[in-house]
């Protein structure tokens, strides 16, 4: 495959940055370019809830700049993505149009579990410490301008991820309020972290001791990144030149933040190329990690220096098949439903069960539903978390299981997909709506409602399978033939439950697919 | 305790405080004492006549910018009320009155090497310079009369000064001739009446001559002809002067909307700036003086009376004259071929040979073609992509200028940086950045408040196996007429290292923030004075702990405070440090304690040395760097420069050469004395060594021997070969 040159943009708080990269066969994936250019997005949005004219001008005019750059490397693809700052304004939409209107550049809006799946695939692509590294308990902490997600790895699965509203802008203008001096400046901040972490800690650590963290963000990343002058500034010791770049161990991370507000630090700041104005923000940033490292008892600090931009090519070049990782993405996001049905008492094996089956189905059904492979993995989270809503209420497990997905972050899935997931896992329960005027609260656009109803009709059958929630039909088969989808069993129990309840649940599938389900017990057996 | 007192009694060496401005040489002294340097080089018997007319017009146009900037700066303190003293302890006023003391002999100086060297050599050589007018014989008066009212006459604008027209604007360095007039049958009151000698004709008058050549200078020919511009007065008396004024643009960045247009602006008021030099004729009359005096209002200290001819810079013209070859210099041999684009196939593909390995260029020794076959290639070859490259002073008809626009038009990406305030060269670089513009090409001015004095090219190539980036650092301008003058060093690489922190410098010149990590190059303003000073300290550390420590550092300039007191310590722990600085250099050599340690020498040759080259020890793990940035307060802190290491061994042991020469330089380098003068080298025992001349022989050597590697033999055939088949 020939060299292929693409540019990833990320619209981000503060900055809008842009990497190019070369992809091929060869050397994988090369960074060629990166360019940031400051624009604080962030304030505007998180104050007013919009974005006015002048930033919009100003995105554009960055945007068509970086169209230039573009063209010295003679980029053919390109993808923008917007966070948080776009994502919190309530005239994005005339803000996207507007961007793709005077630059071309079509820019979209991820959501807050979308982009830290990015984030994290970017350091397992990239970092080659990554696989190792979460072997032990290990903690991604991605901090942002407004919030810093903390997800956590236990075995090497990914388990559960968090979003904490302590980002370092949020951070700075909240204490920059306060109007308080420097000697205690350190302190408050630290207060506030801690009011958040403290929380966390209870719900989701319980005491568990989180060896190492692995941190994306803006300011401490490039610093870590920096191993020969921090030795030769005497900030870290000798002993780290050995380490992988950007490992720092805890403990002199910890003492080398406790020395910053001195002035000798301002000289070491130059040394280290921050710039003077970003010595606030980076001082934030390292007290964030300084809590968390102590909340989770951390020995060793890693940052491998990712971007979002990273995770944009990196999820490309997967696609692209130019790079090869022996990370199973698609099993991140398992676990951590299996986690969040895990916390709201899910039966574990059901939700197996009824994954299985669903999966059977959908499988078997693939030249007639049209659907993807996304498609079946979103098929399995809403099997895992098929009756999440039964913790709050028996009798409204549909409103109740969506309420839940629908409030909980899971990571790797895009706000539609997510979205997905609970109408597919509501409507198992209840009745489908015939039109979308008829479901006055959903936000489904037609190609939603399709993708939703081709679900939750497998769903229906699958969980039909198992009405009496016995796990009888632990062994079967899906065939299609003619107009019919021939599910046989092996199972020696009685099913008399499960077919004779199944008569609803089968012509909802058959109006969807136009194919009949039945139940059949394998030749010989009653 | 006088100055005097504490140079001559140093302390100990524990209790030193070596930011004391004893130790230190005040920067405009130190000069001065360069441009005595060069008029060494006009005194010196050694060198061909010619050669010593060239450096005398050096030292006359070196003084002229140096009172247009310095000394222009100093008055500007001084009117400011600034009080700060300098390194070396002087208030502003110390100095300017130090250094117009100094001038002052440092002119009659010059004139004495003229008027007793130099012109009767000359004249014993067949070209004679009449001093005046009043020299001319009969048939002369008839050629210059007539030669003044064809070609001078049409072209003069004489002004005269009375209550309703006031004393005219005289421009900046223009050479001017004064006059007190009475009015034909009038009262006999005195006018003041001006002429300003044209720049567009020819200030050598050339008599006609049987023998030799001989010449009067045009201002002579105006003054024999004064009373034709005055018709209706009588002229008193007449006398040249010539004005020196404040030539620094004070440019408010942050406010000019449109950085080009701010500074055309104030281009047109430098010929209007303070006069703060004002030189007459020996003999002008005290009246008319008082007059011209009172005008431009200089004080005493500012008028230099010369006994010759004003603006010595017309000697270059002389030394262009036709037929004196044997009084010039051969000696040097420049414009070599560079051995690795030498070869046939490689003159194609200078892309090709950058992929085999870096290639390091010593110029003027090794010619400065491939710089501009680099840009010119890149031009045309349908794989670029991008051409970027920072202008600092390029050439009249810059062949680089030119295929930069071809690029442009032929839709490749071209980004210049093209450096509007470089001094006195405003105006020409932005016709180019004009030019450009018109071309296609993506100009930017650089950064508000700094000046990008960087000299980096990137070319970004479409190749089989994906995007290449080629790259050129050099320590001297994209300028092909001055690389023919200057000593220079210059790197051509294809590292990847170097590719991706060239991109990064001309991001941030694009104004986007500076990169995560840099890989080899070291900036200015924000990291390079830092890096210099942990280079140097780690000399000093090696030294104290017993480890070899040692530093030889190439520059032009020497004035950061804070580095020299780094090399004052490195000397203290025993660092051997030596220094070949071409220029301004405010460290004080020897002193015990202090820089015992360390020499300082400079080389004023027939090339001006101008590369930037840092050698440090490092223990035995030596690192070699080049540089467009001297140890200057400006370069470290208010330009954007390049460091960079050279790390592969061919080029590194080429640079060692280099130093290694130039440290055994006999014939031109000047030493630094503890007592802040300079001398020649004590040639006893030495291998006598011309560094420049060597480096030239040296090129040609190298050049002729890849040359006869390359010249295939054919051998002619026989008629007994032809029998054979």
């Amino acid at each position: 495959m020939a060299a292929e040159v693409c540019a990833a943009i990320d619209v981000g708080s503060y900055e809008i940055s842009m990497k190019i990269y070369e992809l091929g066969a060869r050397k994988g994936v090369r960074e060629l370019d990166h360019v940031r250019s400051r624009i604080d997005l962030g304030s505007e949005s998180y104050a007013t809830g919009r974005l006015g004219t002048g930033h919009v001008n100003e995105i554009c005019g960055i945007l068509n700049e970086f169209c230039s750059v573009m063209k010295t490397w003679g980029v053919t693809k390109v993808r923008a993505c917007a966070t948080s700052a776009v994502r919190e304004s309530r005239n994005r939409a005339v803000v996207l149009e507007q961007i793709e209107k005077r630059t071309g550049i079509r820019v979209e809006i991820l959501s807050n579990s979308e982009q830290r799946f990015l984030d994290y695939k970017a350091i397992a692509l990239k970092g080659t410490e990554f696989e190792k590294t979460i072997e032990e308990p290990t903690a991604i902490v991605d901090i942002g301008g407004g919030s810093v997600q903390i997800s956590l790895f236990d075995r090497d699965k990914l388990i559960t991820t968090q979003n904490l509203r302590m980002g370092v802008l949020r951070l700075r203008e909240r204490v920059n309020q306060m109007g308080i001096g420097t000697r205690k400046y350190a302190a408050l901040v630290c207060e506030l972290i801690h009011a958040q972490l403290s929380v966390y800690a209870r719900m989701y650590l319980h005491d568990r001791v989180i060896p190492n963290i692995i941190i994306v963000d803006d300011y401490i990343s490039p610093i870590l990144q920096k191993k020969k002058t921090l030795i030769e500034s005497g900030l870290i010791g000798e002993e780290h030149a050995d380490l992988p770049q950007g490992v720092v161990s805890a403990e002199r991370f910890i003492g080398f933040l406790a020395s910053v507000p001195t002035e000798s630090q301002v000289s070491n700041a130059r040394n280290l190329g921050i710039p003077l104005e970003n010595l606030p923000l980076v001082y934030i940033s390292g007290l964030i990690i300084k809590c968390i490292a102590e909340v989770m008892h951390t020995e060793t600090i890693w940052a491998p220096g990712v971007t979002l931009c990273d995770g944009i090519v990196y999820e490309y070049a997967q696609k692209r098949k130019v790079l090869a990782t022996q990370h199973d993405f698609e099993q991140d996001i398992i676990a951590s439903a299996y986690h969040i049905s895990g916390r709201y008492k899910g039966n574990r094996k059901r939700s197996e069960l009824i994954g299985s089956l669903s999966l059977g189905i959908f499988d078997c059904m693939k030249k007639i539903h049209g659907l993807g492979k996304r498609e079946r993995l979103l098929i399995q989270i809403a099997a895992i978390l098929h009756d999440c809503g039964k913790y709050i209420s028996m009798m409204n497990l549909g409103e109740s299981s969506y309420s839940i997905i629908m409030s909980t972050e899971i990571i790797g899935l895009s706000h539609r997909e997510r979205q997905i997931v609970a109408e597919a896992v509501r409507y198992i329960y209840m009745a489908f709506p015939e039109s979308a005027e008829e479901e006055s609260r959903s936000e489904m656009d037609d190609e939603m409602r399709m993708t939703v109803l081709k679900l939750t009709a497998i769903l229906r059958v699958a969980s039909g399978l198992d009405r009496s929630h016995m796990r009888k039909l632990t062994d079967t088969d899906f065939h299609l033939k003619d107009e019919e989808l021939l599910i046989t069993t092996s199972t020696t129990e009685d099913i008399t439950l499960e077919k004779e309840l199944f008569g609803t649940r089968a012509a909802f599938f058959e109006e969807v697919f136009g194919v009949r389900p039945i139940i059949r017990r394998k030749r010989g057996m009653k | 305790m006088s100055k005097e007192k504490k140079k001559n009694e140093p302390k100990k060496a524990e209790h030193r405080d070596l930011r004391d401005p004893a130790y230190y040489a005040n920067r405009e002294l130190s000069w001065i004492a360069f441009d005595e340097r060069c008029l060494y080089e006009a005194r010196d018997r050694e060198n061909p006549l010619f050669e010593r007319l060239k450096f005398l017009s050096i030292t006359a146009s070196n003084l002229d910018e140096f009172f247009m900037v310095r000394v222009a700066s100093l008055k500007d303190m001084i009117n400011a009320g600034y009080r700060k003293r300098d390194i070396a302890g002087m208030t502003a006023s110390e100095q300017l009155a130090a250094v117009e003391a100094r001038v002052h002999e440092f002119v009659e100086e010059q004139y004495r090497v003229w008027n007793r060297m130099l012109q009767p050599r000359l004249k014993e050589n067949g070209l004679e310079l009449l001093r005046s007018y009043r020299d001319l014989n009969k048939e002369d008066e008839i050629f210059v009369d007539r030669y003044f009212d064809e070609f001078i006459y049409p072209v003069l604008t004489p002004m005269a000064v009375d209550s309703s027209r006031p004393f005219p604007l005289i421009r900046n360095r223009s050479l001017n001739i004064g006059a007190l007039v009475t009015k034909k049958g009038g009262d006999g009151e005195m006018e003041f009446a001006t002429v300003q000698v044209p720049g567009v004709i020819d200030r050598l008058v050339e008599l006609p001559s049987e023998q030799g050549r001989r010449f009067l200078l045009l201002e002579e020919v105006i003054r024999r002809n004064m009373s034709k511009l005055f018709l209706n007065y009588d002229i008193v008396c007449c006398g040249a002067y010539r004005v020196g004024r404040n030539a620094d643009l004070s440019i408010d960045e942050d406010e000019a909307e449109d950085l080009l247009k701010e500074i055309e602006k104030q281009l047109k008021k430098r010929q209007w700036g303070q006069a703060i030099r004002l030189e007459t004729d020996e003999d002008i009359d005290e009246r008319l003086l008082k007059h011209i005096r009172g005008e431009l209002a200089v004080e005493e200290q500012e008028i230099y009376r010369i006994d010759g001819p004003l603006d010595l810079t017309f000697l270059m013209k002389v030394y262009g004259l036709d037929g004196f070859d044997d009084l010039k210099e051969h000696g040097y041999v420049s414009g070599q071929p560079v051995p690795a684009f030498r070869e046939e196939e490689n003159l194609r593909d200078i892309f090709a040979r950058i992929r085999e390995g870096d290639i390091l260029m010593h110029h003027p020794y090794e010619t400065f073609d491939p710089v501009v076959r680099f840009i010119e290639q890149a031009a045309t070859d349908e794989n670029v992509l991008a051409i970027k490259q920072t202008l600092y002073r390029v050439s009249g008809n810059s062949p680089i200028i030119a295929a930069l626009a071809r690029a442009a038009e032929r839709g490749k990406q071209v980004s210049v940086l093209v450096e509007l305030k470089a001094r006195f060269d405003e105006e020409h670089n932005i016709v180019w950045a004009k030019m450009l513009e018109k071309a296609g090409c993506h100009v930017i001015y650089g950064l508000v408040g700094l000046k990008t004095h960087c000299k980096i090219t990137l070319v970004v190539r479409r190749e089989e196996d994906g995007i290449r980036r080629y790259v050129h650092l050099g320590t001297g301008n994209y300028n092909d007429s001055t690389a023919k003058l200057y000593t220079d060093v210059g790197l051509f690489t294809c590292e990847e290292d170097y590719g991706e922190d060239a991109t990064a410098v001309f991001n941030m010149l694009s104004g986007y923030s500076e990169p995560v990590v840099w890989n080899k190059l070291t900036l200015a303003p924000l990291w390079l004075k830092d890096r210099i000073l942990m280079l140097i300290r780690r000399e000093t550390e090696h030294a104290r702990s017993g480890r070899p420590g040692r530093i030889i550092a190439k520059m032009n300039s020497l004035c950061h405070e804070e580095v020299i007191a780094a090399l004052y310590e490195a000397s203290s722990a025993g660092v051997q440090i030596d220094l070949i600085v071409r220029g301004i250099c405010c460290l004080k050599a020897g002193i015990p304690g202090v820089s015992e340690n360390i020499t300082v020498r400079s080389i004023v040759g027939n090339f001006l040395e101008h590369s930037r080259i840092f050698y440090f020890e490092n223990a035995g793990d030596p690192e070699y760097y080049l540089s467009s940035a001297d140890w200057m307060p400006r370069n470290l802190e208010r330009r954007v420069e390049i460091m960079f290491p050279v790390e592969k061994e061919t080029g590194r042991r080429k640079l060692w050469h280099i130093l290694e020469t130039e440290l055994a330089d006999t014939e031109k380098a000047h030493l630094l004395q503890p007592d802040g003068s300079y001398t020649g080298v004590d040639k006893r025992g030495k291998t006598i060594l011309n560094s420049q001349r060597q480096f030239g022989l040296e090129a040609k050597e190298q050049a002729d021997a890849v040359s006869q590697r390359d010249t295939r033999v054919f051998e002619p055939m026989t008629a007994a070969d032809a029998d054979d088949h």
